[in-house]
């Protein structure tokens, strides 16, 4: 390589090599901390998903074994079920919220008020997940929880909302749609902002209605914003572990077993490190799939 | 710029103040049975007591102290650790002739793919070989990652390089110029990235809940889960408990609302 570069460009290579250096220095410490606990610990999982691991012993290597056991496990294939049921309950619904909360807000009401809303709106976004789980928990209760005290009020019976097998996952799913809505209406509201007045007012001369304007301008402007939301929305819902925890803990019997709780329970409740490796894995080859598929979707779109 | 009051308006007018209503009512909830004293299973307004028994009772004999003391230890390292580690990137990244920078960039962000679940069983491996169980670090050192290097990489792009060449020549030192020049200009997205790096710190559960097992080394919200919800225990105290979860990112972002909703803004438009 050395031989092709021109001599002018390797006279002031001895400064440049200097500023490279010092770049180097600047950049170290991230690289270090990234490839010890971001990119190690993937193949450290790949190695893992080939072994039979307990912590006791030594992993052994057993091959695909483990892989070749997924696909029988009814447990998992239960929590796959409820895994997209729940991906299917929470995504269209926060998505749509989000959308509509913030094209209301950002055309119709440009004002105080409008900026109060999406202030109080936004409010959830900050409540840890742990918190939330433990409130919707009690105001879910069938003796004396805030639903149910209301439900009786209007002389409906309580309602058993994380005990019936039915109900425990759309319950929990509701708690999601409560924290993530305000998440993807700022990004929403951001978007909108970002579509050029004129072509709004063009519009409104021309004697469109707001809900034209709605469907004809801000909804195909704001596709690829929508494309993001969803997938964000898509893999966030799909790693769903900490509500479920806390919440119904997989019950009532397996209804509420997701994919990422079940790694987590074949892994530190089971101690079977290897097989909970094979579906982690799994797991991420489905996250990357939806990144791929955002990605080809988007520039399909970006090329017409 | 008029326009007319129509039905369709006020239809949207009332269902966006009841989703708002909607959003804070549990909370509203939540600090209101954290004041009441009611050994019953129902909670009614007549038990309200403004006294603060429930947030002693939890602070000082459910080990909440020890956790809100923990927890607050490891945002302060997080927020320190993840600013000054991201900000050196950034800056290495957008202003240093460094040969395979983009690719290594590249490779940085491709690690924002990766579920948390995929590292999580290795990361246990690694941290229990090297006996760093239990500690601060094992909470603090993984919260550094491309996200935040990402963030800060796109505000490094508006720190004018002629300022830099110009102070090299007025015989600026190297660090100097990183700590005179540089902090200053990119101080707003340092703001929102500590925002970042205090909730995520704040609200980080799995990872706390298996690395750090003994009961003085938990954080709030391993805490908090600890407390069960069913119907045999004091809601006063567990809604104290998840009252001062809440408390301090809500402080935080009353006074800094505008680089939360800002930072989420950019994240999501750009990334």
């Amino acid at each position: 390589m050395s031989s092709i570069v021109p001599s002018a460009q390797r006279k002031i290579s001895p400064r440049r090599r200097k500023q490279a250096w010092i770049g180097a220095a600047y950049i170290a410490p991230s690289f270090v901390l990234m490839s010890i606990f971001n990119v190690f610990p993937i193949f450290l999982s790949i190695y893992y998903s080939f072994t039979k691991y307990n912590m006791a012993s030594p992993p052994v290597w057993i091959g695909l074994e483990n892989y070749a056991k997924l696909f029988s496990n009814r447990v998992l294939s239960e929590a796959l079920v409820n895994t997209v049921r729940y991906v299917l309950i929470t995504v269209p619904l926060q998505t749509v919220f989000s959308l509509l909360i913030a094209a209301f807000i950002a055309e119709r009401m440009k004002n105080r008020y409008g900026s109060f809303l999406r202030s109080v709106i936004f409010i959830p976004v900050i409540v840890s997940l742990i918190a939330s789980a433990t409130v919707w928990n009690i105001m879910y209760q069938p003796k004396g929880g805030l639903i149910n005290q209301i439900l009786n009020a209007f002389g409906f019976d309580s309602v058993n909302f994380l005990g019936k097998k039915a109900l425990a996952l759309p319950s929990v799913a509701a708690v999601a749609i409560w924290k993530g809505t305000g998440y993807y209406m700022v990004i929403y509201y951001a978007g909108i902002m970002n579509v050029p007045a004129d072509v709004q007012e063009a519009a409104i001369v021309d004697g469109a209605s707001p809900m034209q304007r709605f469907w004809h301008i801000t909804l195909p402007i704001l596709k690829p914003i929508t494309y993001m939301i969803v997938t964000l929305g898509i893999i966030g819902s799909f790693q769903v572990f900490d509500l479920v925890y806390k919440m119904t803990g997989g019950g009532p019997g397996r209804s509420t077993y997701t994919v990422a709780y079940v790694i987590y329970t074949f892994a530190f409740q089971d101690k079977n490190y290897g097989y909970a490796s094979a579906v982690a894995i799994c797991l991420l080859i489905a996250i990357l799939l939806i990144h791929l598929i955002q990605t080809l979707f988007f520039k399909e779109k970006e090329d017409r | 710029m008029k326009q007319k009051i129509s039905a369709g308006y006020i239809i949207g007018l009332v269902l966006v103040s009841l989703f708002a209503i909607l959003c804070i009512l549990p909370l509203i909830y939540m600090v209101a049975v954290s004041f009441t004293d009611s050994e019953s299973l129902y909670i009614q307004l007549k038990d309200l007591r403004f006294n603060f028994s429930n947030f002693e009772y939890a602070l000082t004999k459910r080990d909440f102290g020890t956790a809100l003391k923990n927890s607050i230890i490891v945002v302060v390292g997080s927020c320190l650790l993840v600013d000054i580690v991201s900000t050196m990137a950034a800056y290495g990244f957008e202003k240093k002739p460094v040969p395979g920078k983009e690719a290594l960039f590249q490779g940085y962000l491709a690690t924002m793919m990766i579920p948390g679940q995929v590292i999580l069983i290795p990361m246990f491996m690694m941290f229990n070989r090297a006996h760093m169980t239990n500690t601060y670090a094992a909470l603090i050192l993984p919260m550094v990652g491309a996200f935040g290097i990402f963030l800060m990489r796109q505000f490094m792009v508006a720190v004018p390089n002629e300022l830099l060449e110009a102070a090299e020549i007025d015989g600026c030192g190297e660090v100097r110029r990183f700590v005179t020049i540089v902090l200053p200009l990119v101080q707003p997205a340092l703001i929102t990235l500590t925002i970042f790096t205090f909730n995520g710190a704040w609200n980080n559960f799995l990872w706390p809940l298996i690395i750090n097992t003994k009961s003085e080394m938990r954080v709030l919200p391993v805490t908090m889960s600890t407390l069960s919800s069913n119907s045999t225990t004091n809601y006063g105290m567990v809604m104290a408990g998840a009252t001062l979860t809440f408390l301090f990112p809500f402080v935080l972002y009353i006074f800094l609302q505008k680089q939360f909703v800002e930072g989420i803004a950019l994240g999501g438009v750009k990334g």
